[in-house]
């Protein structure tokens, strides 16, 4: 295999080992069909496949992986669109959960999580991806490079996510993440 | 899943998307086989010509929309863009292509479809009987009505779009 190949080759090995899993999870919160999300796994890691040569430092690696990664997923979001006629709401839209109380008993780990897809599904393509980037525990400014948002709005989607998982998931202010 | 795995995939995916449009122009190779067969069946070269014209102006269509249509890969600079500046550039681009629908989609019909309007106008006023050229006079109105009709949805889905764009800026702001 010539030199230049076997390098791409082992970046992308090394992307692959790093960030497999995060990209997994990701693919999980644009598409709640298995086997649609693991055509959009494929999409991805085949969209940054052919980006990697590109890549030139301006920003971080990370920054690139999931620019791209959220782009990919943006643009299948919008192809379903046009098949599914979904409608998606932003942060501020989400409605408030019923009695809190209720949420106060013990929740199994996969209940909590599958009940978080569930809220992220609703979502406008941008807020899913602050949700998500939150998630990831990347900071605001990270979350600004990659979806464009300026700090601003980003510091007050973080604020209005907060507010959504906290009240959603109150088990004695246990962090879902 | 393997390097090797992702590059084998990538060639296939490629072909997938290229099925996927392929498909969707099945309904204009369907016309274009249609008026092929009535330009090889008609004697009246004025007729020929409209034929000929309105295939020419579908093969127009069909470049226009695979070169600038929504089937598109991924550019391989995306990790450039943020989310913001590449759906910003989706949405201008779609918006564009919905504002020019004259030029690229309706336009490339007219010469054809004049034509055509003109050869049967012209027999129906050989014909000397009042209902043909009634007929088709009334049916150049309905291709118009409908030529207006589209073009008017597709400026409202233009204007949608630039609604978009705007929220877009504002977030980036």
């Amino acid at each position: 295999m010539p030199q230049v190949e076997r390098s791409h080759g082992a970046d992308f090995e090394e992307v692959l080992a790093t960030y497999l899993a995060a990209l997994e999870r990701l693919a999980r919160a644009y598409e709640a069909d298995p086997e649609t999300r693991r055509d959009l796994l494929q999409e991805i890691l085949i969209a940054l496949w052919k980006s990697l040569d590109g890549f030139d430092n301006r920003c971080s690696l990370r920054t690139w992986i999931y620019r791209v990664a959220h782009n990919t997923a943006a643009s299948h979001v919008s192809r379903q669109l046009r098949m599914r006629r979904q409608i998606f709401v932003g942060l501020e839209e989400l409605p408030e959960p019923a009695d809190s109380r209720d949420g106060e008993d013990a929740v199994a780990h996969r209940d909590a999580v599958a009940t978080l897809y569930e809220l992220v599904h609703q979502l406008k393509t941008i807020d899913r991806q602050v949700m998500v980037a939150y998630l990831e525990g990347m900071d605001a400014a990270q979350t600004s490079e990659i979806t464009g948002l300026s700090a601003r709005n980003v510091a007050t989607k973080i604020h209005r996510i907060k507010h959504v998982l906290a009240h959603r998931f109150r088990e004695g202010g246990r962090d879902v993440r | 899943m393997s390097v090797e795995q992702i590059q084998a995939s990538a060639g296939s995916f490629q072909r997938r998307i290229q099925g996927r449009n392929a498909r969707e122009y099945v309904a204009a190779i369907a016309v274009v086989v249609f008026f092929g067969w009535e330009f090889s069946r008609t004697p009246d070269l004025l007729a020929r010509i409209g034929f000929g014209l309105m295939i020419a102006g579908m093969f127009y269509m069909v470049w226009a929309l695979l070169s600038r249509g929504s089937g598109r890969p991924l550019p391989e600079d995306a990790g450039r863009a943020s989310f913001i500046e590449f759906q910003r550039g989706e949405l201008v681009r779609q918006r564009d292509l919905l504002r020019s629908v004259w030029r690229w989609y309706l336009g490339p019909l007219i010469p054809g479809l004049a034509v055509l309007l003109a050869t049967s106008f012209n027999h129906a006023i050989q014909a000397g009987r009042a209902f043909p050229v009634v007929f088709v006079a009334l049916f150049a109105v309905l291709v118009a009505a409908v030529f207006f009709g589209i073009a008017r949805l597709n400026g409202r889905a233009a204007l949608k779009l630039q609604c978009q764009i705007d929220e877009l800026d504002e977030a980036g702001r």
